[in-house]
């Protein structure tokens, strides 16, 4: 069982970084998009594997299932990705692209490792009822703060939108009287 | 070497859960075709398949016969892998949709306390499928199919989503069994009594989700030839088909358990009942599809935005409050 377990963390970490590898070396837009859905997908098995089976049935449905068709419902309909043309990147850019990442894994990791002990030795799945109480006790002002984000984007989002929609009315009355 | 008592045994059951749920999704398939065909030739007037076999019954073993056997090509300017990884990505997830759903009392393949997210999670990434299938097929009815698919997706997944909370502040579990077991035998004993606007909004947005008739925008025959599945031959065609059907299938599975009881019965509980519950309400969505001409697609996005949601929303209030309150 636990050689079964290794192997399919093994399999998971592989995902995540290939996925990654195709997201940032890929030269097609979309094709670049499906690489960070693997990404993701790697993700939510780790979730799994850490024994937190909603996190990763969330990350599934919300970041694979959701906010990934959102970005390609955005990229796939711009003329570059329609037609395949991307501008090749200099191998300076790939230099940078790699190196970025490696400060916030080294930041990260150094706290995870040295800092940070773990509380329980194997990982206990914890129910929702204990997630949801958690959420509403304890941690209520952080979870109400996170949806008041989320609001300000969506009124922003709806603010923009009428934005465009009154230029647009304006800009018809104007023709209109010039005739 | 390994021998065979090493392999844990919650493997095992995975493995047969997963074969016998791929037999049953290939049977389905077969049983779909035929009563599509056989239900649709008799609202129209006419017997349907009637050459091969007796009333035609083997007419989907020939068409399935066919689809193996056709070559498959790629169009000239399509993304090869994105193109050819579409249908397997529309069509796995099915497969694990079917896990957590209970058959009979003791015939569910994962018993996961978080189930009904499960099937959700795994059933909405059929829109990635069909999205990359429609972008990468290099057509413009294909695109157009696919952006159609996505607005219309994203839209009815809020509402199929808040249509399920009732049942879960009623239940006060996400456990697709516990539900089953909150329920009674009887008709009356039933979630739908309770939930009523719940599961008539569930049913609708379930139609929306698998792209059928009068929701069947993205596929819109006459206007898209195919939608997003225009350029596809032989069996990434065949993958895609057998996918919308198991969605079918796995909506009516979960309105049935959720609304209609699932496995109970008022005689003899087990899985024949679930059987007949699933089987009749695909039934239902095989006569709208021939009954009800295509909404137009503002229609489409009014009824969701302006209707459904704002009414699931007072649903849910109203449950939670009597909930609360009782």
């Amino acid at each position: 069982m636990e050689r079964l377990g290794l192997i399919t963390l093994i399999l998971h970490i592989l995902i995540v970084v290939v996925g990654g590898f195709i997201t940032v070396f890929a030269n097609n837009i979309v094709r670049s998009l499906t690489g960070l859905i693997l990404t993701l997908f790697g993700g939510a098995g780790l979730y799994f594997l850490m024994a937190a089976p909603f996190i990763g049935i969330m990350q599934v449905l919300i970041y694979v299932g959701a906010v990934s068709v959102i970005i390609f419902f955005a990229i796939a309909f711009t003329r570059r990705a329609q037609f395949g043309l991307t501008e090749s990147r200099k191998s300076s850019q790939y230099f940078l692209v790699c190196l970025l990442p490696i400060l916030p894994v080294a930041v990260l990791g150094y706290f995870l490792v040295k800092e940070i002990t773990t509380s329980i030795p194997v990982p206990q799945i914890s129910s929702v009822q204990t997630l949801g109480k958690f959420f509403l006790g304890p941690y209520v002002l952080p979870f109400e703060l996170i949806s008041l984000v989320l609001l300000i984007a969506m009124m922003g989002a709806v603010i923009l939108g009428f934005e465009k929609k009154r230029i647009q009315m304006e800009q018809l009355d104007q023709a209109k009287q010039e005739e | 070497m390994i021998s065979l008592a090493q392999i844990p045994i919650p493997l095992i059951k995975i493995v047969v859960g997963l074969l016998g749920i791929l037999i049953f999704i290939g049977l389905n398939g077969l049983a779909c075709v035929y009563l599509e065909r056989k239900v649709a030739g008799h609202i129209q007037r006419r017997p349907g398949p009637f050459e091969v076999g007796p009333h035609g019954i083997l007419q989907p073993i020939a068409d399935a016969v066919k689809l193996v056997a056709k070559q498959m090509i790629t169009p000239k300017g399509a993304d090869p892998i994105l193109y050819w990884s579409a249908p397997i990505i529309s069509f796995a997830p099915a497969i694990v949709c079917f896990l957590p759903l209970p058959f009979g009392p003791s015939l569910q393949n994962i018993s996961i306390n978080i189930g009904l997210i499960m099937v959700l999670a795994f059933s909405s990434l059929n829109v990635l499928a069909l999205c990359l299938g429609g972008w990468s097929s290099q057509n413009k009815w294909s695109l157009l199919g696919a952006a159609r698919d996505i607005a219309q997706s994203v839209a009815y997944e809020i509402p199929l989503l808040l249509s399920m909370l009732p049942i879960v502040l009623l239940t006060g579990s996400l456990n697709l069994a516990d539900i089953t077991a909150y329920q009674g035998a009887w008709p009356w004993q039933w979630l739908v009594v309770k939930q009523p606007l719940a599961f008539i909004i569930f049913f609708v947005c379930i139609f929306a989700e698998t792209n059928r008739a009068p929701f069947d925008l993205p596929e819109a025959e006459s206007e898209l030839t195919a939608g997003f599945h225009t350029e596809y031959a032989g069996m990434g065609f065949g993958l895609f088909f057998l996918a919308e059907y198991s969605y079918m299938v796995v909506g009516c599975a979960l309105a049935t358990i959720l609304f209609l009881g699932g496995y109970q019965g008022p005689v003899a509980p087990g899985w024949w009942w679930f059987l007949i519950k699933v089987y009749g309400l695909l039934m239902v969505m095989i006569w709208v599809r021939w009954s009800f001409p295509r909404v137009r697609f503002d229609q489409l996005l009014n009824l969701t935005w302006k209707w459904f949601t704002p009414l699931i929303l007072i649903n849910i209030l109203i449950t939670a409050l009597v909930v609360k309150l009782i």
